[in-house]
């Protein structure tokens, strides 16, 4: 069975419909990549994926269980977890500490004020074993809002993977970065994709990242699924071409 | 029993219009600068002062115009020298600015014009009742009911029908796209703050007519705005108008039954609003976060 | 809340160095009174300080740690010395069971206001909680025959402690009494301390820090803002119930809005991001406000301008260039 389905989801900010009807198959194991241009539509996608906001209509069923009205929070509890466009972090802790407090929330331990020995060995390990995940072992003890864009974003996934996630979804995680820092992330998402096996959906900007990365590829404009498939197909398709790839490059 | 009940529906609607008055400033700087205002009560009283101070000079009538016009001045060198460096910095600053401020000014009064009250004598044309029965209806209460109702008249029409009245408006709801738009916020907002201080300098001369003046006059009306404001419905003026008269009212048909109930009432209207209708009577779905 | 301050560059202070903070900061207070009579203190003074240090620390949970402003503080420390009084005065001549319910007065109206206010954030909290805490303060004004109404609860003292047949008489020795104070602000900051190092205080960070990541990594913001908001009260309650004890009376300008905009200034002028700037706060404010008020009739406009002063110029507080945490 699917991990994730979505069925006919629309979104409608008054006037303008952001995200319109769309239907889409996500299976345990895959990274699925969503392109399109600005204003397409992607993050809204991922908002009502991840109950940002409810849809205005359709279903989103994750493990074939209904989650379109579950609160945010109880989806990440069912095995969500996203990163954002704006990388969202606790700027003023260390990293440690960010992926400390992602572990200690997934592992139930948010509302105590004390751990055992054995939790703690429990938190520790998880933290450690996310910072080699993540290759941040080294900026492990430094404020995070003072690392570079690829680390930070870095530290935002990890934060994400400190979940123990079944499904991880990423907002253009290479957005606004150098050449550099876009091998990083992409490399950390390649690496958590083949290696660890990890389901991921990533809305994507950058073309090369997407066609080397996914395994499908939904493109979206104005709110639509003009098409999906294999990346070779999406090169392929000629309304692809004409609506997207001829005007973003 | 009649003639007690509508003593006090007066007293209430009278109660209510300062309530609005006040609440309409202080919610005009809450929407668009995100800034409570604690020194509100205190503008009113110095509205008040102002006014007894300039009315051997001016006449009454002379004063009534000129006094809120300088604290609307005075509103608007307060923002340009304080309020407006700490609009981008967390509440937790504006709030203690406006406090200390609050602070200032009631001193400020009391050193000036003294601890003990003073009178604000009104024309004799507004000063008989108009009935012997109704007697509580002088004429002084039927003036104040209509300055109101003209100044409030006027303040939607401002909001609703002009250019910097729109863009208020617009600013309230959506700030960024304003500012994307080319509008000067920082002008916008310090227009918007002489505007709602200059409505405290109003109820303080006209609050002076009704009770006198003392250095506290403002004090007991502050607090009853921020309930009229959340009854309401933060964000909307409209809402803050309604909540206003509402409160007004409710706490003075209280106390013909329990004379110290009429501020508790108040409270109680506000848990239960939140309770049962978080946003507000009237407020906008979503503003209250 | 973390908006004002620039990144901070320096790095967590070391184990060691927190340790000789801490040694440093308790042989402070320990010794304090027996010196600073020469520079014009006097027992009931330390006593007052420590008392505000502990509701500004109280407060500073919400306001530092989780980013969540209250300007109703005086409600939960009114509420604090309302309770110690009513057992005081109407009940049991115990101190110990006097500061209990107060705690307990002052905690369930923090849980159960905190409730109602919880969804909310931002300005509209901080006005929220503006109005609660000025419900508490017209009950107590208005219920005459319980409260005392506008003269307060009076006619009660503080009761000496007994340890089987040791008695330790806090009640007619002042210096006593602060070490007594100094015992209880030491356990609640131990507790702060603890709190803050544990996964709880640190969803309370979290929140402070970045609300939305919070949620998006399971945190229920609105939960979670409860609770640091009842146990914020909590401390501040502790302070209030001791305040009654000092004063031994308990009267409604505890209660009074003015009371919230004090706690507050001490907690930034002190530093609201570092543990101990709260107390540094209301050391300075306290001991400034005992001082002005004995000089000048216009007090007022000294406070006032402490205010506007700490707002324009000082914003980080004290210790805003100190590290951020050494609980
Ligand atoms: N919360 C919102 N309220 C109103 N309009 C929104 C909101 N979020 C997004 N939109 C609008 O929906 C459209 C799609 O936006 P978005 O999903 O951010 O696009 P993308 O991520 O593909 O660039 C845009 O026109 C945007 O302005
Ligand atoms: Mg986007």
């Amino acid at each position: 069975m699917s991990l994730l389905q979505i069925r006919g989801v629309s979104k409608a900010f008054g006037s303008l419909i952001a995200v319109n009807n769309v239907t889409l198959d996500i299976e345990p194991g895959e990274l699925r990549a969503v392109i399109g241009p600005n204003g397409a539509g992607k993050t809204t996608f991922f908002n009502l994926i991840t109950g940002f906001f409810p849809p205005t209509s359709g279903q989103i069923l994750l493990d074939g269980k209904d989650i379109t009205r579950a609160t945010a929070v109880e989806r990440i509890r069912m095995g969500m977890a996203r990163t954002f466009q704006i990388t969202q972090i606790f700027p003023e802790l260390t990293t440690r500490e960010n992926i400390q407090i992602a572990a200690e929330t997934a592992m139930g331990f948010r509302l105590r004020t004390w751990l055992s020995r054995a939790e703690r060995a429990a938190v520790s390990s998880r933290i450690e074993e996310t910072l080699v995940a993540a290759r941040l072992t080294e900026q492990a003890d430094r404020l995070v809002g003072e690392l570079s864009h690829g680390d930070q974003r870095s530290a935002e996934i990890a934060m994400a993977l400190a979940l123990k996630p079944r499904i991880l979804l990423l907002d253009e995680p290479t957005a606004g970065m150098g050449e550099q820092e876009t091998f990083q992330v992409a490399g950390l998402i390649r690496r958590l994709h083949k290696h660890t096996g990890y389901t991921i959906m990533l809305v994507e900007h950058d073309m090369r990242v997407v066609f080397n990365l996914a395994d499908r590829i939904v493109v979206l404009t104005e709110g639509t699924m003009l098409a999906e498939g294999t990346p070779r197909e999406i090169a392929d398709n000629p309304a692809v071409q004409a609506a997207y790839l001829g005007t973003a490059e | 029993m009649l003639t007690l009940i509508l003593f006090n529906l007066t007293n209430g609607i009278i109660l209510g219009l300062f309530y609005v008055l006040m609440a309409l400033g202080v919610s005009l700087i809450l929407n668009l600068s995100n800034v409570i205002n604690f020194a509100h009560g205190n503008f009113l009283a110095l509205g008040g002062y102002f006014a007894f101070s300039l009315a051997p000079y001016l006449g009454y009538w002379g004063a009534f115009i000129v006094a809120p016009i300088l604290i609307g001045v005075l509103g608007l060198i307060v923002e340009q020298t304080m309020i407006k460096r700490v609009y981008a910095r967390p509440h937790v600053y504006s709030l203690l600015l406006t406090f200390g401020l609050s602070f200032i000014i009631q001193d400020m009064c009391r050193t000036i014009w003294g601890v003990n009250g003073l009178p604000l004598s009104i024309p004799n044309a507004l000063n008989s009742p108009l009935s012997n029965q109704f007697f509580f209806l002088t004429g002084y209460r039927i003036f104040l009911v209509a300055v109101v109702i003209v100044a409030v008249a006027a303040l939607f029409a401002f909001l609703g029908f002009t250019r910097v009245g729109t863009r208020i408006r617009a600013g309230t709801f959506d700030l960024d796209t304003v500012s994307a738009l080319g509008i000067n916020i920082g002008l916008l907002r310090a227009l918007n703050f002489a505007l709602g201080i200059g409505l405290a300098g109003l109820a303080g001369v006209l609050a002076g007519g009704q009770i006198g003046l003392n250095p506290n006059m403002g004090d007991n009306l502050v607090l009853p705005s921020f309930i009229a404001i959340i009854v309401g419905g933060i964000g909307s003026l409209t809402g803050t108008l309604v909540g206003g008269l509402v409160i007004g009212v409710a706490s003075a048909l209280t106390s013909v039954w329990w004379s110290a109930g009429s501020n508790v009432v108040m409270y109680i209207l506000m848990v239960v609003i939140l309770v049962a209708r978080p946003r507000g009577i009237m407020g906008e779905e979503g503003m209250m976060t | 809340m973390s908006t004002t301050t620039a990144p901070q560059t320096a790095v967590a202070a070391a184990p060691g160095q927190r340790w000789l903070h801490l040694v440093a900061i308790w042989a402070f207070l320990i010794a304090a009174p027996l010196w600073m009579g020469h520079i014009g203190g006097y027992d009931a003074l330390y006593s007052r300080i420590l008392i505000f240090g502990l509701a500004a620390m109280g407060l500073n949970l919400l306001l530092g740690f989780t980013g969540m402003m209250s300007f109703g503080h005086a409600a939960y420390f009114g509420l604090g010395a309302y309770g110690a009084g009513f057992v005081l005065r109407y009940w049991i001549h115990s101190t110990p069971l006097a500061i209990l319910c107060g705690i307990l007065l002052g905690t369930v109206f923090g849980v159960i206001f905190g409730a109602l206010m919880m969804r909310r954030t931002g300005i509209y909290f901080a006005m929220l909680t503006i109005a609660f805490s000025q419900i508490c303060y017209y009950f107590a004004y208005s219920w005459n025959s319980v409260t005392g109404g506008y003269d307060g609860l009076r006619g009660f003292t503080r009761a000496p402690l007994h340890f089987g047949s040791y008695v330790i008489d806090i009640r007619d020795n002042g210096l006593v009494f602060y070490y007594f104070v100094l015992a209880i602000f030491f356990v609640c900051t131990a507790l702060m301390g603890a709190l803050l190092r544990s996964p709880l205080g640190r969803t309370m960070i979290a929140l402070r820090e970045n609300p939305q990541r919070a949620r998006f990594l399971g945190i229920p913001n609105e939960q979670h803002v409860w609770i640091a908001f009842a146990i914020s009260t909590l401390f501040t309650s502790v302070a209030g119930a001791l305040y009654a004890l000092l004063n031994n009376f308990a009267d409604p300008t505890a209660l009074y809005y003015v009371i919230s905009g004090n706690i507050v200034i001490m907690a930034v002028l002190g530093g609201m991001l570092n543990f101990w700037g709260p107390l540094l706060g209301a050391a300075v404010f306290v001991w400034l406000e005992d001082y002005i008020s004995s000089q000048t009739v216009n007090w007022m406009s000294f406070i006032g301008v402490i205010f506007v002063v700490v707002v324009l110029f000082f914003p980080r507080g004290l210790l805003g260039f100190v590290k951020r945490r050494s609980a």
